[in-house]
């Protein structure tokens, strides 16, 4: 009798939101699925229009789906090296704190509706503001690195954060204007037609300062493999090289839950399925997501990198203004079509 | 304004293009060791050594602009045979040029790798075997290239 009560408790406090949504979908479970997948597919995309197949030995069947796990499984098992140069204990904390800012915005997402760990009437800018604390402990993770490449690493991750932090706010403003709110949820609730038809401008400059903010090419700048080889990253090594690579792609998930909330109309229309249990109707939500993280891996082919001044002159002269005429036709559409 | 236009149609046109590759796709890789490239006449790869041909003169040795290509004289023998080192030969193909009796031949294989350094010192005994590429041992099935107007590189089974 008293064993099936503590059973169920547990049972009811794994599937609760406050448990399962972090943990499992949308956040670190599914984050970790996301990241082995994701990176494997923007290989085998490139691969495609290259004219070059890809990852492919590893289960060979299945077209190489595996390599990222075994990628992994190399890093696990790789020295962790802490060079006598670096300012030791931010350099192991650096990375730690940098995960927990990149993992935090899962806790304002709502999966599915009336599901999601925090419901607040400002959770979109509680997921903007944890995302733009994610780039603080790259800074620190490149200064207490001391080394030449990291440090210039990272002085370009804070110039490209002004370049695309502005933007990024000032999109989800404008679409905070025309739902009349930032609650995530109620937003998905007020999109008689996706967003991205009411405000064709904000989902633009959104999309682009996603990009910039995940550093996906082409602003892949503070990576910028070529030229500062990995820049912040540069002196980690193993498992937390890993974390570091991992990063971008857990903020370009993160930034995509909340694109396909905004504009693509979230969980709508609701499958069957979430009468079973909440969160499986959020799957809508998931395949949205993954095909926008699909079309960002894709842009790699087709872009090179752009250097750190252009992406900042089109951050400031282009996106900035964009975004601001975004919140204006946001108010004319209020006007106009919610009276 | 009207520069921005510009570039913003420049961009949409770079992404179809690439969505075009991407849904379209035009592999011009070789499965390499299931598939193997037939190799044209004359091409220059391992080098096999003819033993019955040769008449020990030695003038492999004195061309081979690498150092590659050395005599081994046996005791009792006055002269020696070659033995060729894979570390410094550059398969130029000049000890095969040179040879008065085609002792040299330059095969078509190329696809050999060596555990150690030391494999790749070549006596003349061991120089004088068949050389043999390991993905054909394994089945491999040789294509040939053929250049399509429309797909660039298609490869066809020879």
């Amino acid at each position: 009798m008293m064993g099936m009560g503590l059973l169920e408790w547990v049972l009811e406090l794994l599937l609760s939101p406050q448990v399962f949504a972090p943990v499992v979908f949308p956040g670190l479970v599914t984050a970790l699925v996301v990241l082995l997948t994701i990176i494997w597919a923007e290989r085998k995309i490139a691969a495609r229009v290259q004219m070059r197949v890809g990852p492919l030995y590893v289960t060979r069947r299945f077209g190489g789906v595996l390599q990222m796990l075994a990628d992994g499984t190399r890093y696990m098992f790789q020295e962790f090296i802490i060079p006598e140069t670096s300012d030791k204990g931010f350099f192991v904390f650096a990375p730690v704190l940098a995960l927990a800012a990149a993992i935090l915005p899962f806790a304002f997402i709502p999966a599915a509706p009336g599901f999601a760990p925090v419901k607040h009437p400002l959770a979109a800018l509680g997921v903007l503001a944890s995302l733009s604390a994610a780039p603080l402990a790259v800074l620190l993770m490149g200064w207490s690195s001391g080394n030449k490449f990291a440090i210039q690493g990272a002085v370009r991750e804070a110039f490209m954060t002004l370049a695309y932090e502005a933007v990024v706010f000032l999109s989800v403003l404008a679409m905070g204007m025309l739902y009349g709110t930032l609650d995530l949820e109620e937003a998905v609730y007020r999109q008689v037609i996706p967003g991205l038809l009411l405000n064709p401008i904000s989902a633009f400059t959104f999309f682009v300062g996603m990009v910039m903010s995940a550093g996906r090419l082409p602003f892949d700048i503070v990576e910028g493999e070529q030229e500062i080889v990995a820049g912040p990253y540069v002196e980690y090594s193993g498992i937390v090289f890993g974390i570091g690579m991992g990063l971008a792609y857990l903020k370009l998930y993160a930034f995509s839950l909340l694109f396909s909330i905004l504009y693509l109309s979230g969980w709508e229309p609701l499958l069957p399925l979430y009468s079973v249990y909440p969160p499986l109707g959020g799957l809508m939500l998931f395949v949205k997501a993954y095909a926008v993280m699909l079309f960002v891996a894709f842009l790699r082919s087709v872009y090179g990198r752009y250097r750190l001044d252009q992406a900042l002159r089109a951050g400031w002269r282009i996106f900035l203004p964009l975004a601001l005429a975004s919140v204006m036709f946001s108010a004319f559409v209020k006007v106009v079509a919610y009276g | 304004m009207g520069n921005l236009i510009r570039s913003f149609v420049g961009h949409v046109r770079a992404v179809a293009t690439g969505l075009r590759y991407l849904l379209l796709p035009n592999r011009m890789t070789v499965y390499y060791p299931e598939k193997l490239i037939e190799l044209p006449e004359g091409y220059r790869g391992l080098i096999r050594y003819y033993p019955e041909l040769c008449v020990q003169c030695g003038l492999c040795a004195m061309v081979c602009p690498a150092g590659a290509m050395k005599m081994y004289v046996k005791k009792g023998e006055k002269r020696g045979r070659p033995g060729v080192n894979y570390q410094r030969c550059i398969f130029c193909g000049f000890c095969a040029d040179i040879c008065p009796q085609n002792a040299l031949e330059m095969t078509k294989v190329h696809d050999v790798a060596y555990e150690k350094l030391e494999d790749m010192i070549l006596s003349p005994e061991e120089f004088a075997q068949e050389v043999k590429s390991p993905a054909l041992e394994e089945g491999a099935v040789k294509v040939k290239v053929i250049f399509s107007e429309e797909r660039g590189l298609v490869h066809e089974p020879a």
